[in-house]
């Protein structure tokens, strides 16, 4: 399902996102790792979404971003112990 | 039996005046039992505003003391309480505020061994517990037994619901499989949370409850609702039922109860 993803030979060009409903334009390296890190999002306590799918925490530097994606984030929020 | 009196009438005058509430309404919070897990940060408005609201019988789940540093938002507790247990300070507050409730006190942790005791004879159950351990067991526990949840959480200035009518909407393990790992995300202890998030979150539980038992509008099946302080705003997310949910989906691999570890060395389940 990810593999169209997985590709990460794409020119860097500016993209035009939807982060949290909000419009972005990103111009970073097109991967999601790197997205966090530019918006300042903790990778280890974020899930993400991109177009109503979630992906797997393990493979965000992997997973390549493309013009007009929807992204949310999705924060782990227990208030807890563990 | 559930006949309001003239006293109740009165102080439930601005409830009833709301042709979507009315008597019906009224009377239909007073036959309802809703259990809240946790007086603290999110349970503290939620049992406040469920109390004045009027609903018949309120369980809470609490075995922690009233400390000083829980006074910063846990406003169901104040500053004489300190040292006191929380489901004591907490039913003495529900009494005053509201004679008419019948207030069930569980002054013990939740298990896999009593939690499908103390769930079943409550119409709504809701989410205020503090750990991911709980949560997950809390979700799991409606989820099989088909019990409707109003899920909270807090961190910082962040906070997120969603409700779940377990086995037929979207479940928490839908959008959060598993926990994250231990030691990733931090505690309120650790990260701190703004006292008012609590209140916001905590309020808007009770408001998706006292609709929930109503019938008023739509409850949030189905969206994950997440608020963010800093910039005053709400983002909802459409939450899917996921037919790879380990709990509710098409091939479940979670049949029985599982209860993480609440030590950081480890995240797998106890047997
Ligand atoms: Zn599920």
């Amino acid at each position: 399902m990810l593999k169209t993803r997985n590709d990460r030979t794409r020119p860097r060009l500016g993209l035009n996102l939807s982060v949290q409903g909000k419009k972005q334009a990103y111009s970073g390296p097109p991967d999601v790792r790197s997205l966090l890190e530019a918006l300042g999002e903790n990778s280890t306590y974020v899930n993400v979404r991109i177009n109503g799918e979630v992906l797997d925490r393990r493979d965000f530097e992997k997973i390549s971003l493309h013009e007009g994606d929807r992204i949310d984030f999705l924060y782990f929020m227990g208030g807890g112990i563990v | 039996m559930f006949n309001l009196s003239e006293e109740e009438i009165e102080r439930y005058s601005r409830h009833i005046i709301l042709p979507e509430v009315g008597g019906g309404g009224q009377q239909k919070l007073k036959q309802s039992s809703v259990l809240v897990i946790g007086a603290g940060g999110l349970g503290s408005p939620a049992l406040l505003y469920l109390t004045a609201a009027g609903v018949g019988r309120i369980g809470v789940i609490e075995d922690d003391v009233v400390d000083l540093t829980n006074l910063q938002r846990q406003v169901l507790h104040a500053t004489p309480d300190v040292g006191k247990a929380k489901a004591k300070s907490a039913s003495e507050t529900m009494q005053r505020l509201n004679p008419h409730v019948e207030i069930d006190i569980h002054q013990h942790r939740l298990t896999k061994n009593n939690i499908f005791d103390i769930i079943e004879s409550y119409d709504v159950i809701v989410d205020g517990v503090d750990n991911f351990p709980t949560r997950y067991l809390l979700n799991d526990a409606c989820v099989m037994k088909n019990k409707t949840l109003v899920e909270g959480g807090i961190l910082r200035f962040m906070g997120l619901i969603m409700s779940i009518r377990g086995g037929d909407t979207a479940c928490y393990r839908c959008v959060f499989e598993e926990p994250p790992p231990p030691g990733t995300v931090p505690s309120c202890a650790e990260a701190g949370v703004l006292g008012a998030v609590a209140g916001v979150v905590g309020t808007l539980q009770a408001t998706e409850v006292l609709k929930i038992l109503t019938g008023i509008g739509k409850p949030l099946y189905n969206r994950l609702l997440q608020f963010d302080a800093e910039e005053l705003r709400f983002h909802e997310v459409k939450a899917k039922r996921n037919p790879g949910c380990p709990v509710c989906g098409k091939k479940p691999s979670i049949t029985e109860l599982v209860e993480y570890d609440y030590a950081c060395e480890t995240q797998a389940p106890k047997p």
